[in-house]
């Protein structure tokens, strides 16, 4: 569970936080919001690339404030980013055992969390196959199953579907919809699909010029007239 | 565990699935090719080139850590040739006080540059590109400077073991009993000039090899790996300066001693080129890179031509380099995964 407790990030005289409380306890939370609501941002404080201003973040009652990014990995936070960045030179499995060299408790879980996790994700027929020779879903399924890997405790996937086409979202959607049971871990989706939002997460934090504007059950959330004016367009 | 593998097939038509070439494959062609180019000099060369095939493996072992360098992190160093002039130092120091068996000799050669170009690589850990370049380059220079001044030890007394006062016979270096002949020499260098590259090899397809993919392919992604980015880095300089170190031991055996202006931070320079020439990315190209940076000015002075010509080769070298990051040696190592494909698939079908 993730608690934010008056969460403030400031950017020179820019607020991209303001004061931000919010707690997400369901298996699968999204986090949405128009460009520059802050949500990136948000993902970036809890794996400790930006320092808040001011408040606290806490991951399963463990205060996160203080903690380099290092320790928070230990702890188990996994993240992906906005772009894919799977390394060309090196095959699928090998891309995934880059993070297990360093999260796995020995070499013999580590061999083991690879395979499950790349089997998971699909790519167990290309797993020798390099970097550069996969495509785009490939590409982005590597990245997923290297947040698999350690025992995560919190998942942070940014855009995990940017560029996929509808097919390729559908198997996705049924992917992040086995994580949470599959591997006893949290997941925060952070996309622009309200769609892919709608059909896999529980609950739903919406961000407005780094305010909360709503939280709560999706559906819900995304029927809300002041998020459909804010981030749909619509009411 | 909820398996949904079955259901991920990948939608879009996906390229070939070439995979990665075996490791057992990868050290057939590694003793086979080093073999095979060893065995004709040795077999076909007289002193004058063996010497400089015995340079020129020792090249290679230099270029070796600066390919890793440039080609594992994207790192820049101007300062390889300088390391190997550190190391060739401290093997002549530690022969002249302990007369160690000359293995330990090179060890501590390579140990010693080590440790110099792990503190010479710190700025690494705040700078790149351009930048780091010049700093390195700058202590190559500093280097220089400083082994003019105090030169090479040469078994005189003192730390600095230079002829003094006391009017006493410079002493060579001996080279192993095994390996007193020129060709001997050359075929020890040669089987360390192997160990060195399966060194990096070793390191390139394990752990380290993974980290410093993470660290170059963007160290936000490394860190959210869980990879210590200063240990890595700093592992890197040390390795690359250890085989450095190595070199420069075994320059020193092969002279018996060395010249403070063999050192010079060009030469640093075009190790680097001799790196984009050859290729950063593959053991091969770091082979022919150090091959050809060594064997271009011998063949001049071979046929009395100004030596200064090579620059303007490296200069040309440099350009057609940059158009083809490859390099000679990735072109030939593309050119074989190619034809191995295609030999794997008629054998199949």
């Amino acid at each position: 569970m993730i608690s934010i407790d008056a969460l403030t990030v400031r950017f020179g005289g820019i607020r991209a936080l303001d004061a931000l409380d919010a707690e997400l306890a369901a298996p699968i939370c999204g986090l949405i919001g128009p460009n520059g609501a802050g949500k990136t941002t948000l993902v970036n404080v809890l794996s400790g690339f930006v320092r808040p201003y001011a408040g606290g973040i806490a991951l399963n009652g463990i205060a996160l404030s203080g903690l380099s990014p290092r320790r928070r990995v230990a702890l188990g936070l996994r993240r992906t980013f906005q772009q894919e960045l799977v390394v060309d030179e090196l095959t699928a499995a090998d891309n995934v055992r880059a993070i297990a060299d360093h999260v796995s408790a020995n070499r013999q879980s580590g061999r083991r969390e690879v395979a499950v996790a790349v089997d998971f994700v699909g790519l167990g027929a290309r797993r020798n196959v390099l970097g550069r020779q996969l495509n785009l879903y490939e590409r982005r399924m590597v990245e997923i199953a290297k947040t698999l890997i350690g025992r995560p405790k919190l998942i942070l996937m940014d855009e995990p579907g940017a560029g996929l086409n509808e097919p390729e979202t559908d198997r996705l959607r049924r992917l992040l919809a086995a994580i949470p049971e599959a591997f006893d871990t949290q997941l925060v989706l952070i996309d622009h699909d309200a769609d892919l939002i709608a059909s896999v997460c529980v609950d739903t934090l919406v961000l407005d010029f780094g305010k909360r504007l709503a939280i709560g059950p999706t559906r819900a959330v995304l029927d809300d007239p002041v998020v459909r004016r804010a981030y749909l367009g619509r009411e | 565990m909820t398996e949904i593998s079955s259901e991920t097939e990948p939608f879009v038509a996906a390229p070939p699935a070439t995979s990665e070439i075996a490791p057992v494959t990868r050290v057939t062609a590694i003793v086979v090719v080093v073999g095979l180019i060893s065995t004709v000099i040795a077999a076909t060369c007289d002193g004058y080139w063996l010497s400089n095939f015995t340079q020129a493996y020792c090249m290679v072992l230099t270029l070796s850590g600066c390919a890793l360098l440039y080609g594992q992190l994207g790192l820049v160093s101007l300062c390889q040739w300088a390391l190997a002039g550190v190391g060739g130092w401290v093997s002549l120091r530690v022969y002249h006080s302990f007369h160690p068996p000359f293995l330990l000799t090179i060890l501590a050669g390579g140990l010693g540059a080590s440790l110099i170009g792990m503190v010479w690589g710190l700025p690494a850990l705040r700078m790149r590109g351009l930048y780091l370049a010049l700093v390195t380059l700058m202590l190559a220079g500093a280097f220089q400077t400083l082994v003019v001044v105090t030169s090479f030890p040469v078994g005189g007394p003192g730390f600095l073991g230079q002829v003094g006062a006391s009017g006493n016979e410079r002493i060579m270096m001996a080279r192993p009993v095994f390996a007193a002949s020129d060709t001997a020499y050359f075929v020890f260098v040669a089987v360390i000039t192997l160990l060195g590259i399966f060194l990096v090899e070793a390191h390139r397809r394990t752990k380290p090899g993974r980290a410093w993919a993470l660290i170059r392919k963007d160290e936000h992604v490394a860190i959210a790996a869980g990879v210590r980015i200063v240990f890595y880095k700093a592992w890197a300089f040390a390795l690359a300066g250890f085989l450095a170190g190595v070199a420069g031991a075994l320059l020193a055996g092969l002279f018996g001693q060395l010249d403070a202006s063999a050192f010079a931070p060009t030469d640093s320079i075009i190790i680097f080129i001799g790196t984009l020439l050859g290729g950063y990315d593959s053991w091969l190209g770091s082979l022919l890179g150090g091959i050809l940076t060594r064997f271009v000015p011998a063949l001049l002075i071979d046929f009395n031509v100004n030596t200064n010509l090579g620059f303007m080769f490296f200069g040309f070298a440099l350009m057609m380099a940059l158009r083809d990051p490859l390099g000679i040696g990735g072109r030939l190592t593309l050119l074989a995964a190619q034809l191995w494909t295609k030999y794997q698939g008629r054998r199949a079908a």
